[in-house]
This record gives structure tokens, C-alpha cells and sequence, in this order.
């Protein structure tokens, strides 16, 4: 084999390869799911009015993300095509259900305070989009890899508006105060529709910055 | 492509599989999920009297909760009528048998001859006495309950710990965060001088009677409204009872 | 029956399930460019609303609950049935359309089947659940719930229309913008919170 295949087949091979960085690293910026393929905000905006929501709700997807892609994967080939939906939903509830359980023993007080939105987890565009797009067409482990990425991605906004809803709207962060007496907190921030605000000026400041994704409809 | 015979197949497959590890899961944990729930319910009851208890509920930790309640706490059950309940009739009704295990949403459903309600006495090291009484009622979207702790002379309150099913963060939801608002309840009065019941008035715009009423929150008029007619109401239940301490 | 209409207009207006709780948003700001996909969307989640919730709900108390035919506590399936059920009837609902309006199944396209992932739908059952309503009450929190998703839907989409033609700040267009106009609508409807429907049946 020529030199230059041996490297080819060497890159390949390697489990952290440009290619399988690149599966982390895109959603981070111009594959970001929320400010660009504009998915699974649903949760988002009732999960992002306390940090640590945020960070227990970014674990689950990351969780659901990676193995439902991994399972998915791994049984894409014996898939009869007439179920093929079915089968997908059913894998994702199913891991949903899993961490559903798990939290339920592991940290109770957040999965009360979580309650329907985990559920909604299943819902989440992002999970079902990459089962789609990438897991049917690719093997395990950078499936896998795509499904951590997603999440990652997903995960970091979350966090972000959390800890803005949550600075802002109580002085606090994962329930330290931060912001000393002279803050009066801003009411708004803890309510909805705040959420909707700062994920809309996020992406005003992502394509500030990332100008090539500017909409030009 | 693939036979729909093969198809049924995999289907069945997939299902069992699935059934099967979840329903393993779930028997497996089902012990940790009722004991976190009763913790958790401990720990509520226990935020009305945290101020007395010197220490933080929410940096507790579930054995710490587990030893107050069965060391410093004694649980009774009481009818409206202010007779106390048996452990057995209880057992009949909600697992466990105490005045933990009562479930008020149950019982609201339930006439008053009918309703059966827990009291928790809390004693300290130091001798003291407080008496914590359960209440539920309506928010704006659903459901509110209280934790109400009373001194020993059944009449001043020592403080509250109030949650929600859905209400609004920031809004309905304050009576369960906002500490400050609270801490208004700490010495407000169930009796007025004459011996009257007065319970406690969650006031819109500002507590005018310093003894029997609280300052509303802004934005939550219904809930907090919700608020007073669940302590006239629920604490009157326990009326009777109390009585019967007092004579 | 008070009761009931008061549960479609809690879920209608002051509990709209996409201006109060925000469910439903990846369809809802992928369709709403045209008030005419608007329209149609919409009128499939009420349908899909109005039938899943019922079949839901029979399925928790009588199959999941201890109380039903297998007398355990199975909810930890309940995530995968309500899912299922959604899928399918969602998949009747697309060939129900496609018979009769072409046109429409056209226009709608790929939004059509991804109504089963709208959070709205999955999170209308979830919250039947979790307020424990009976069946009627599920019937009337699932129409109303639809009908508020709709109007919802078909605002934003008018909104959007006209502001096609405003100069608003590149980074800003389409998306960002849509977002901002959702959270001030979020805020118009949150100054129903507090209406009591009860005060309109005297």
C-alpha cells in the first residue's frame, strides 16, 4: 500500500480522528441545534429558570442523544422500513424512561421540579433529527460521537440562558447567592417568555458573529 | 426487503426487550423512589419549624431528616371532631399508619366527619413545644398545601412552609421561595384578645392588621387569596383538637 | 358541563400551550412564514389533540394504573404507549389528508408527520396526567388545548407575514426576530393569568 493510503487508512481507523473531533465540535458552532437548526426548544424554556435544572436536563439529553443514536445504529441495517418511525420513538422513549427512573432515585427534589419535561425529552426535535440524518446512515461509534456533540451543543445553550434567567432574575447561581442585597432581582427573568428573549438575542449575537448564517429570506 | 413476518418479529422482539429491562429497573428502584418521596415529605414538614431546628433543611441530608423525625417529632392523628385516630385505622387507609403517610389531597375530597388530619409535635432539647398542622387548598393553576407550626399556646405561629403543584415561578410560586414573605407569618395570631378566630389574612397591597394579616405578592392575587381561605379553612379543622390540649 | 367549558378556555387562552408553556416550537416557528401552512397545521393539532388525549387516558387508567385489567403499576411503560399512540394517529391523520386535500398535504409536507414530535401533543397528555382530570375533562383540556395552539399559531404567522417588508438587522431576521415576537406575545397572554373563567358562567 502506497504511503499516502496507509496514512488515509491510519486516520480512519483512529477512533479520535479529525473526523470524529469534527462530530463534537460542529454542533458547538454552525450546527449549533438550538441557535441554527432551531430544535428541541420546547424544554428549554421552562427547564432554563434555574441552573441546575439546566445542567441535569443537559446530562439527560446528552445521555438519550448518544445511545439512542448507538442503538439506533447498531440495528439500522435489520430496521424494516415500515416500522422504521416507530421503532426510533420507541428506543427514545424507552432511554427517556431510563433516565426518568434513575433521577427519580438519584436526586428527587429536581426530578419533582423537572416532572412533565423529561418526558418531553422524547419530543425533543434534536434526538429524532439525528437518528434521521446521521445514525441511519452511519456506524456506532461516530454515531455515538454525533449524539454526545448534539448534546453538548444543546447542553451549552441551556446552560447559558439558565444562568442569565438565573443571575438576573434571582441574584443567584445553582442556588448561591451571588449578586449581594443591592440587586433587585428582575422579575421578568424568572417568568417564560424571558426565555424566548435572550435565546432570541443569543442568535442576534451568534450571527453577529458567525455572519455566513444570516438568514436571507 | 423485508417479509412482514420478519417485521412482526422484530417488533415483538423489540418490545420485549424493552418491557422487560424497564419493568426490572423500575421493581429494582421502586424502594429508593417511596423512601426519597417520604424524605422529601419529611423535609417539608420540617421547613416550617427550620428557623427552630437551627439548621438548614435544604443542605440536609435524608438520614439527618429520617433522625429529627424519629427522635424529636411524635406524630398523631385526629379527627375534626378532635378525637385522636388508631394506628390500625389508619394502616387502612394509607400505608404505614402515621401522620406522615396521610395523603391531604385524599382527605380534602373527604366530608369533614369523614376527614382524618395529622398533627406533629416537635420538641427540643431545650424543652420547647411546637405543633405543626398539614393544609391544602387552590392556587391559580392547581393545587397549594402548608405546613403550618404553631407555639404551645396553639395560637401564634412559629413559621410556615408553603409548595405548589403548578403555579407561576415568580409569581404563585413565591410562596414557596420567597423567604422574606415568609418570615411575616412568625408571630401572627389565630385568636384575636376576645378568644375569636381570625386565622390570617394574606393582604393585596399591604398588611393593615399587624397581628392577624400579611402583605400580599404582586402578580399573585389569586394564589395568595388561595393562601387565606386554606388557612381559614384547614386550620379551623384542627380546632377541636386543640381544645382538648389546651383544657 | 360549566366545568368543562371552563377547562377549554383555561387551556384555550390563559394556559395556551404554545404562548404560556412554549410547547410545540419547532413546528410552530418552522410553519407559521404563511398563515395559510399556519392554518392547516393547526387544524391537524387540534384533531390530533382531540383523539390522542382521550385514547391516552383510557390507556392510563385502565391499562397502567393498579386499578386497570393487569392490576400493577406498569406507569413506567407509559412514556412508550402514549408515543406509539400519537405516532399512529398521527400517521391516519396524514392519510386521511392526503385523500381529501391534496393540496394540502402538499403545502404541509415533511410538518405533516413531524406534528407526532410536537412537544404539544406529547406534553397535552402528559399534563392530563399529571392534573389527574377524568375523561371528559381530558376530551375538553384537549380541544381547548388545540384550539389555543392554533390561534397561537396563526397569530405569529400574521405577524410574520407583514413583517417581511420591515428593515429589520440581519443577524436579527427571520429566527431572532420570530423568537423576540413570541416572548412579547408571551407576555400579552400572560396578562390573562388571573381571569377566573367561573366569573363568565355566573
Amino acid at each position: 500500500m502506497s504511503q499516502l493510503k496507509e496514512l488515509e487508512k491510519k486516520e480512519a481507523s483512529f477512533a479520535f480522528g479529525k473526523k470524529e473531533r469534527k462530530l463534537l465540535t460542529d454542533p458547538l458552532n454552525d450546527n449549533n441545534p438550538i441557535t441554527v437548526q432551531v430544535l428541541g426548544i420546547c424544554s428549554a424554556l421552562a427547564v432554563t429558570t434555574l441552573l441546575d435544572k439546566a445542567i441535569v436536563m443537559s446530562i439527560a439529553v446528552v445521555f438519550v442523544c448518544a445511545f439512542s443514536n448507538l442503538i439506533i445504529s447498531v440495528l439500522r441495517r435489520s430496521i424494516p422500513k415500515s416500522v422504521r418511525m416507530i421503532v426510533q420513538l420507541v428506543a427514545i422513549a424507552f432511554l427517556v424512561t431510563v433516565v426518568e427512573l434513575v433521577l427519580k432515585a438519584v436526586n428527587y427534589p429536581i426530578y419533582v421540579e423537572l416532572s412533565v419535561f423529561i418526558g418531553l425529552i422524547i419530543t425533543n426535535c434534536i434526538i429524532m433529527g439525528r437518528l434521521e440524518a446521521f445514525a441511519m446512515a452511519n456506524g456506532p461509534w461516530k454515531s455515538f460521537l454525533d449524539g454526545i456533540g448534539n448534546g453538548i451543543g444543546y447542553g451549552i445553550i441551556l446552560i447559558i440562558v439558565a444562568a442569565i434567567r438565573e443571575l438576573f432574575g434571582k441574584g443567584s447561581l445553582l442556588g448561591y447567592q451571588v449578586l449581594g442585597d443591592w440587586y433587585t432581582p428582575n422579575g421578568l427573568m424568572v417568568l417564560f417568555p424571558s426565555a424566548m428573549f435572550v435565546i432570541g438575542i443569543l442568535i442576534w449575537i451568534h450571527r453577529s458573529w458567525n455572519r455566513s448564517l444570516i438568514d436571507v429570506s | 426487503m423485508h417479509s412482514t413476518r420478519s417485521t412482526i418479529f422484530f417488533v415483538l422482539v423489540m418490545t420485549t426487550v424493552v418491557a422487560l429491562v424497564l419493568a426490572f429497573l423500575f421493581n429494582g428502584l421502586k424502594g429508593t423512589h417511596e423512601r426519597n418521596e417520604i424524605v422529601y415529605n419529611k423535609k417539608a414538614i420540617l421547613s416550617a419549624i427550620e428557623n427552630e431546628l437551627g439548621e438548614s433543611i435544604s443542605d440536609m441530608s435524608d438520614d439527618r431528616a429520617e433522625e429529627i423525625f424519629s427522635t424529636k417529632i411524635k406524630q398523631t392523628v385526629v379527627t375534626v371532631a378532635g378525637d385522636e385516630v388508631e394506628e390500625s385505622y389508619i394502616e387502612n387507609r394509607y400505608k404505614g399508619g402515621k401522620a406522615e403517610n396521610i395523603d391531604l389531597k385524599k382527605e380534602k375530597k373527604l366530608d369533614e366527619d369523614e376527614k382524618i388530619l395529622p398533627v406533629f409535635e416537635f420538641n427540643t432539647d431545650s424543652g420547647e413545644k411546637y405543633y405543626i398542622a398539614s393544609v391544602r387548598g387552590s392556587g391559580l393553576w392547581d393545587d397549594i398545601w402548608g405546613y403550618i407550626a404553631l407555639e404551645d399556646d396553639l395560637n401564634t405561629i412559629a413559621g410556615v412552609a408553603f409548595g405548589h403543584k403548578g403555579e407561576t415561578p415568580g409569581l404563585g410560586a413565591e410562596i414557596k421561595d420567597n423567604e422574606d414573605w415568609k418570615s411575616q407569618f412568625k408571630g401572627k395570631k389565630l385568636y384575636d384578645e376576645n378568644g375569636d378566630w381570625k386565622s390570617v389574612y394574606v393582604r393585596k397591597g399591604g398588611a393593615k392588621n399587624p397581628i392577624h394579616e400579611v402583605d400580599g405578592i404582586s402578580g399573585a392575587t389569586i394564589t395568595a387569596d388561595g393562601v387565606t381561605e386554606m388557612l381559614d379553612r384547614g386550620l379551623k379543622y384542627y380546632e377541636s383538637y386543640f381544645k382538648t390540649l389546651q383544657g | 358541563m360549566g366545568e368543562l367549558a371552563n377547562i377549554f378556555i383555561k387551556s384555550a387562552f390563559i394556559e395556551n400551550l404554545a404562548l404560556a408553556y412554549f410547547l410545540g416550537m419547532c413546528s410552530y416557528l418552522a410553519v407559521s412564514k404563511t398563515v395559510k401552512t399556519a392554518f392547516g397545521l393547526g387544524l391537524a393539532v387540534i384533531f390530533v389533540l382531540g383523539i390522542t388525549m382521550p385514547i391516552n387516558w383510557i390507556i392510563s387508567e385502565y391499562l397502567l394504573s393498579e386499578n386497570g385489567i393487569f392490576g400493577m403499576d406498569l406507569t413506567f411503560l407509559r412514556l412508550i404507549l402514549f408515543i406509539s399512540v400519537i405516532a399512529s394517529m398521527v400517521q391516519l391523520v396524514e392519510m386521511v389528508v392526503e385523500k381529501f386535500s391534496p393540496s394540502l398535504y402538499n403545502s404541509l409536507g415533511i410538518f405533516l408527520p413531524l406534528i407526532t414530535v410536537n412537544c404539544a401533543i406529547l406534553g397535552g397528555s402528559l399534563f392530563m396526567v399529571s392534573k389527574e382530570y377524568n375523561f371528559s375533562e381530558s376530551v375538553a383540556f384537549g380541544l381547548g388545548g388545540g384550539f389555543g395552539w392554533f390561534l397561537a399559531i396563526i397569530a405569529i404567522a400574521a405577524i410574520r407575514e407583514k413583517i417581511q417588508y420591515s428593515a429589520v438587522p440581519g443577524p436579527l431576521r427571520g429566527l431572532g426576530m420570530a423568537f423576540l415576537l413570541t416572548g412579547l406575545m408571551g407576555m400579552a397572554f400572560m396578562s390573562l393569568m388571573g381571569i377566573d373563567p367561573g366569573a363568565f358562567n355566573g
